[in-house]
């Protein structure tokens, strides 16, 4: 659900009509961890709602769900690039626009290498716009890091962290699904979500 | 530009199961060459020159086991696209405004079977957008898949009714609404306790029922006319030859999740959903 609610997020930031590349080319980058595996479904959504995501996926989940979520893009004709070009033209050219699905709460700043700062680093020069699922990758979960990707929208899953307190960019909340009692637990006040919207904009 | 053009001539910039760039049916602009994905797509074709298909039992069976074994998803995952399917349908059908009665609720009746795991999932993205949902779940199957959507339902703060009302009138009353998600498209043969009487105590309800998938009861194929007439039939996939039978005010096609290539497969004319709707109202 959180993969399918951060497609339609991709769609109200960049919905098909105002795309300027004359196909709808999504770039998806995804890391090894869960926000990887975001990434993925959001693909696999993106596709279905009439996209052209290509992803990018260079270190595989071992878990098993996540490589059931390879395989239903693979299905859905989706591309996987085996590399990611340094030349960042290639992909201002190439794509719409790129998701970031590389690093979420669950990593450990300090301990990211190679292949991930090296993207990081071709990323932080594109042109294109760019959408972080979860929280901008090279950020600490907690505060706001100027050598991280600096993207034009964030996607908020659940519930926004505490980084995203000084997000300036188009900011939404993605995924309904919170229970109850785990929001009153721990007070997350969440805004009220139209009709049967599973996102809003914050 | 030389960068460009490099890539194109190594020409394995792609990687896939399938092996290699000819197997990828999908394009990737980095290799340049325009997209035949929109031209080819027989979405597009399909609303124009064909009606959409209606499934026999056994295709429909057919096509759920190529999405768990072939396509690899989980049963988990397309239920609960499923139910967010018809708690949408539901919501679209039967606006909170339009309702009758002081509070919004609804009654969720769940079968032994999957088209009750989808009336679980339903509920819970009912209570979400703000409907009172309460579930009738006389019989649970062992599994950790129906017993982890009860205890989601549970923490959400879901009634779950030790039976069934046995007078209609109670549900006329009590309800705005009633959600049968008893029986799906796996149905064959005889309607076992407490199904049985359930199923005659909707048919004389007043309040209007909403049938996942299949009008319970109602052979997949050739519908039933002395069977539950429910007035909103939320078709998952595609519609099955007896909703062709169909009678009520509202059919809508939910679980967008048809990969393309098995749309192809069965030839199932799907309409196109509208931008990132999950539903789709036929009629």
């Amino acid at each position: 659900m959180r993969g399918y609610a951060c497609a339609v997020a991709i769609t109200k930031a960049f919905p098909l009509s105002s795309l300027s590349r004359k196909q709808p080319t999504v770039l998806a980058v995804c890391g090894p961890e869960q926000n990887g595996a975001v990434g993925l479904v959001c693909a696999r959504h993106l596709r279905i709602f009439d996209y052209e995501p290509t992803i990018f996926y260079p270190k595989r989940s071992h878990c098993t769900l996540h490589q059931d979520f390879t395989v239903q893009c693979e299905k859905m004709d989706i591309p996987f690039l085996s590399y990611l070009p340094t030349e960042v033209q290639l992909i201002n050219d190439a794509y719409n626009m790129v998701i970031d699905a590389i690093l979420g709460p669950e990593t450990d700043i300090k301990s990211v290498k190679e292949p991930y700062t090296g993207i990081l680093t071709t990323l932080k020069q594109v042109k294109i716009p760019t959408a972080s699922v979860d929280m901008p990758s090279g950020w600490d979960v907690e505060e706001a890091r100027a050598d991280g990707l600096q993207p034009d929208v964030l996607i908020s899953l659940l519930a926004p962290k505490k980084c995203a307190a000084t997000f300036s960019g188009r900011h939404f909340l993605a995924g309904r699904f919170l229970p109850y009692d785990i929001q009153r637990k721990y007070e997350l006040n969440l805004p009220p979500f139209p009709s049967t919207e599973c996102l809003v904009q914050l | 530009m030389l960068g460009l053009r490099a890539l194109l001539g190594i020409g394995v910039l792609v990687t896939s199961r399938g092996g290699g760039l000819l197997a990828q049916k999908g394009v990737c602009p980095l290799l340049g060459g325009n997209s035949p994905l929109s031209r080819e797509c027989p979405r597009h074709q399909s609303t124009m020159a064909q009606a959409v298909k209606f499934l026999s039992q056994e295709e429909a069976q057919h096509i759920d086991e190529e999405l768990f074994t072939e396509y690899q998803y989980s049963v988990d995952q397309l239920m609960e696209l499923a139910g967010l399917s018809c708690a949408t349908a539901v919501a679209r059908a039967y606006p909170l405004d339009s309702l009758l009665k002081p509070r919004p609720t609804v009654l969720v009746v769940c079968g032994p079977g999957n088209n009750g795991g989808d009336g679980l999932v339903c509920a819970r993205h009912l209570k979400l957008f703000g409907y009172e949902p309460t579930i009738v779940y006389p019989k649970r199957p062992n599994k950790p898949l129906f017993q982890n959507l009860t205890v989601q339902c549970e923490k959400m703060d879901i009634p779950f009714l030790p039976e069934m009302p046995s007078e209609e009138v109670v549900i006329d009353e009590a309800y705005n609404l009633v959600i049968d998600a008893i029986f799906g498209f796996s149905f064959q043969g005889a309607v076992r306790e407490p199904f049985g009487s359930i199923i005659s105590t909707l048919k004389k309800a007043t309040v209007p029922i909403a049938s996942i998938d299949i009008p319970s009861g109602w052979d997949v194929e050739k519908g039933s006319p002395d069977g539950l007439q429910p007035d909103l039939l939320i078709s998952l996939t595609a519609p099955k030859k007896s909703a062709r039978h169909f009678r009520g005010r509202y059919h809508f096609l939910g679980g967008r999740f048809v990969p393309p290539a098995l749309e192809r497969k069965y030839q199932l004319n799907l309409p196109q959903y509208p931008g990132t709707d999950c539903v789709l109202q036929l009629s």
